[in-house]
């Protein structure tokens, strides 16, 4: 039912709050925490309607004269527009510069992505494709084992999330590149495990080679021109 | 907060436009009855695994699963038999509903009024329902409420034996 998929939500959003807590706690977006969370929240939200608004259409059902089927999240959410949405409500939204925003975010929508993966639990949709490993969950009692794809993702994005967090605390980045490896991160990790879920007549890709490639770019090309920045000489 | 209200104003005007919910129904024939002993008997008898969805004119999810359905019934009707029983409901309202949103679906479309074929299949009174039966009749699983993709091709896949 659609409560198991509110609860899903509700620990994608936890993760979002616990990470940049921890990151305000060593000092990462300290004093914004609270502007992050609120820009993060109408993110959420605004990813969702488009992302449904989105897939609605493509499935040939007019959102204006049927606005009811808005809420039949489950029906299905697509994913691209839903995250161009969502960016779209981080730069609208934003009191701050539109990068220190975005850094302040990467990490924290990396775990909020994990976690929305890990709800797969709860919602009994963790399994992919069959495997022979040793891992493989059955479906059903006596059905095949089979890749439990969403943990996968779950524990792939948050090792992303942390690896980039720790790296904002330590190594101080600059602005910019954090955000782009992360849409970079989140691309890649759905590229690899794409091929692991069952789906008809495959998912998405497109989206996630896009979303790496514009992520990998973004990170360049920031890291180029503030490396250019730092080497000018002193007026 | 002008900006946002003339984009939100321009986006319903767009999808607006997208479709129309006028459907000519003419096209469709009458769906045929089916009792609980019939569907029983098909059940046993089909060589194929089949999918049977419940669902109703009036039902809000329904119309969301539909399209997941009918392109589940193009890629894999020649491997798995798709039924859609209708379920209380009006000949005109099944009609009209496959018109708008399934009318090229390689779906065999049955009709029961009274709403006794899920229940007698081990289902409960409530739209959409999704049986998937593997051949001979056996029940493999029994989605309640809408289905989404993942869950649609997971079943179909362990129908087909991965």
């Amino acid at each position: 039912m659609e409560f198991t998929l509110l609860a899903a939500a509700a620990i994608g959003i936890a993760g979002v709050w616990l990470m940049l807590r921890w990151e305000a706690a060593r000092g990462i977006a300290a004093g914004c925490a609270r502007d992050l969370w609120d820009v993060a929240l109408g993110a959420i939200g605004a990813g969702i309607v488009v992302g449904r608004v989105a897939a609605m259409v493509v499935a040939g059902v007019n959102p204006v004269l049927r606005p009811a089927d808005l809420i039949i999240v489950r029906a299905g959410v697509a994913t691209g527009w839903a995250s161009i949405g969502a960016l779209a409500v981080v730069t609208w939204t934003s009191r701050r510069p539109p990068w220190i925003v975005a850094d302040g975010l990467a990490a924290a929508a990396l775990a909020g992505l994990s976690g929305w993966h890990a709800g797969c639990v709860v919602r009994s949709a963790c399994l992919g494709t069959t495997t022979d490993l040793p891992w493989g969950f059955a479906a059903s009692p006596g059905g095949l084992p089979r890749h439990p794809v969403e943990v996968y993702a779950a524990v792939l994005l948050l090792a992303a999330a942390l690896a980039l967090a720790l790296w904002k605390a330590r190594g101080r980045p600059p602005l910019g590149v954090p955000a782009g490896l992360a849409l970079a991160s989140a691309g890649a990790v759905r590229l690899v495990t794409e091929p692991l879920r069952p789906s008809l007549g495959g998912g998405p890709v497109w989206w996630y080679v896009a979303a790496m490639a514009a992520g990998t770019a973004v990170a360049a090309r920031r890291w180029r021109t503030i490396a250019a920045r730092r080497s000018l000489p002193p007026l | 907060m002008g900006r946002l209200l003339s984009l939100l104003l321009v986006a319903v005007v767009v999808l607006a436009g997208c479709g129309g919910a006028d459907v000519d129904i003419s096209a469709i024939p009458e769906l045929a009855e089916t009792t609980p002993a019939e569907m029983e008997a098909l059940l046993a008898s089909s060589e194929a695994p089949v999918v049977v969805n419940v669902w109703a004119s009036w039902c809000i999810p329904c119309r969301s699963e539909a399209p997941l359905l009918e392109r589940a019934a193009a890629e894999m009707g020649d491997r798995v038999r798709f039924i859609g029983v209708n379920v209380r409901d009006s000949q005109d309202g099944a009609r009209g509903f496959i018109a708008e949103f399934s009318a090229g679906a390689e779906i065999e479309y049955l009709f029961d009024r009274n709403g006794e074929v899920p229940l007698a299949l081990g289902g409960s009174g409530a739209v959409p329902l999704t049986f998937f039966f593997a051949p001979g009749g056996e029940l493999t699983h029994l989605q309640t409420g809408v289905l989404d993709e993942r869950t649609l091709a997971l079943h179909l896949d362990e129908l087909l034996g991965g």
